[in-house]
């Protein structure tokens, strides 16, 4: 037998090397952000930028009353709802339509529309039909949500490679198999693009929906304390936001890394090609 | 000659189809007759663009004849019809092409396993089969890769064996070894023969390498320019086993050479 040469995951090995000293620079701009924060609210009085440690206490403070949680809570429910309703018929369509290439081409038109058309002016219509509750909310962040994903997923499976498929055929796979074993995995890529543009665009929407009507939420947090002249209450219900959509960054993050872990990592694209 | 051939070719002719408000496309093969028997090793070497690919294809019906016969085990393709094809022939013949084709998200051992998990036949022997595959090429600790952590030499290996595992009568072999180094393709030439001696299945392997034809085949057929004929036939007697690395100091082999050379434009 000849020898030939060892493949080596040494790839990730340096990735993460490289992940530790860029940690250390993260850090350092946070730092500079808040110090720049801070200088703000000198200049401009805590009145109208509330500071860095004022905000801090009173996120704290709102933590352990669980008022902050309680609103949260009630964000992230409609945000994930409204995700899942929005993006599972979105993954859903394009493989169902797949073989149905005329039904595409008629509903491109009225897809590509609903992608361009300014979801968040919609909230006011969706109270108008679903009232101020939960319902307004869920339906404004699946409409979202379902445009971003429909054409990452049309796009994943338009780019199926037609010689993986011929290779299947040929070894005994029917339409199914094929559907399952090639299409879907080779779409799971762009569906995740989809899926990681659309994550912050539900939280987003589910506050902008509270911001209009609603009596609970991190939206109406964001309202109520700006009616108060309350900037401190605003920025802490800013930051509880933002880390809703960071910790769903991290879920895309982890859900991707162990359902993509077949993928070469970036710098051997180029050798993957070959 | 009682016994009517595996798969014969009459007349075979090939044009792609045009777009509208073109002039049809010339002709890539044209009035092509051969057959192949049963557990025979042909090899095709014909010149780059002389449509070697496009026979292959039809010959697995992955892409349909503009005229002509096809014929396996005495059924007829269809001609001049796309939709009517049977890919594969419900996996009597097997098709190794010019890339490796392998799936990137199944790990090697997946990718070998998948004919049989498609073909609902994954037991405890075809499992076994697979892996003794794998030992044979020296695919051996690599069962868990993916496709993007193996060398060009062992993923051709694994696109190899994937077809091998479900044992198809008839194999295509589309210049499998062409984009690798002349070591490594030497190894996969010796594994190839061992594994058909095993077997004795009938294989069609196209090349560009003359040795290569000469070391392989029981007969070598000679392609011509596009659109493509037969240009010769050659009949190879050299005794196997073969040794491979020594083949070209067999006294048959320089004669077989030059004669085939010199059809070869």
């Amino acid at each position: 037998m000849a020898t030939w040469e060892r493949v080596d995951g040494r790839a990730r090995t340096r990735q993460a090397g490289g992940s530790l000293r860029s940690r250390g620079d993260q850090l350092l701009a946070l730092v500079i952000l808040l110090a720049i924060w801070q200088g703000l609210s000198f200049v401009y009085g805590t009145y109208w930028v509330g500071s860095p440690w004022g905000v801090a206490t009173r996120l704290a403070s709102s933590v352990l009353s669980g008022e902050i949680l309680r609103h949260a809570s009630y964000t992230l429910i409609e945000a994930v709802a409204g995700f899942l309703i929005g993006a599972i018929p979105a993954v859903g369509l394009p493989f169902a339509l797949r073989r149905l290439p005329i039904v595409t081409a008629i509903l491109d038109p009225f897809m590509v529309g609903g992608y361009g058309a300014p979801k968040l002016a919609l909230a006011p219509l969706f109270i108008l039909w679903f009232g101020i509750g939960i319902e307004s909310k869920i339906a404004l962040v699946a409409i979202t949500v379902f445009f971003i994903v429909y054409f990452s997923a049309l796009a994943g499976v338009r780019a199926l490679d037609a010689k993986l498929v011929q290779m299947a055929q040929v070894m005994g796979a029917n339409e199914r198999d094929v559907a399952r074993h090639i299409v879907f995995p080779g779409a799971v890529p762009y569906i995740f693009t989809g899926l990681r543009i659309a994550m912050p665009y539900s939280i987003g929407g589910a506050v902008i929906a509270e911001l209009i009507s609603a009596n609970r939420g991190l939206g109406y947090l964001i309202q109520l304390s700006a009616m108060n002249f309350d900037t401190t209450g605003v920025f802490a219900a800013l930051v509880a936001t933002t880390c809703i959509v960071f910790m769903g960054n991290c879920s895309v993050d982890a859900a991707e890394r162990r359902l993509l872990r077949w993928r070469p990592p970036p710098e051997l694209n180029m050798q993957a090609g070959s | 000659m009682a016994v009517p051939p595996l798969l014969e070719v009459r007349d075979l002719s090939k044009r792609f189809a045009t777009r509208a408000g073109r002039d049809p496309s010339s002709w890539v093969i044209q009035q092509l007759s051969f057959s192949v028997h049963d557990g025979e090793f042909l090899t095709i070497i014909g010149p780059s663009g002389s449509g070697k690919t496009t026979l292959l294809n039809m010959l697995a019906q992955i892409d349909s004849a503009s005229d002509g016969e096809v014929r396996f085990q005495s059924v007829t393709a269809p001609i001049n019809d796309p939709k009517a094809l049977n890919p594969g022939l419900s996996c009597k013949i097997g098709y190794v092409t010019q890339e490796d084709n392998l799936l990137p998200w199944r790990t090697t051992l997946e990718n070998v396993l998948f004919p049989l998990t498609v073909q609902g036949r994954l037991n405890e022997q075809t499992r076994a089969r697979a892996q003794m595959l794998i030992g044979a090429v020296g695919l051996t600790g690599f069962e868990k890769h993916y496709p993007h952590e193996l060398s060009g030499g062992m993923r051709k290996r694994a696109s190899l064996i994937r077809t091998l595992v479900y044992d198809p009568p008839v194999i295509l072999m589309d210049e499998p070894f062409g984009a690798l180094d002349a070591q490594t393709r030497t190894q996969l030439q010796e594994d190839l023969l061992r594994l058909w001696n095993l077997g004795r299945k009938t294989i069609v392997f196209v090349t560009h390498d003359i040795t290569e034809a000469i070391a392989l085949g029981d007969r070598t057929l000679v392609l011509s320019k596009s659109p493509a004929r037969i240009a010769g036939e050659h009949r190879n007697a050299i005794p196997r086993p073969r040794d491979i690395r020594g083949i070209m100091t067999h006294q048959d082999f320089p004669a077989l050479y030059q004669s085939i050379r010199a059809q070869v434009q």
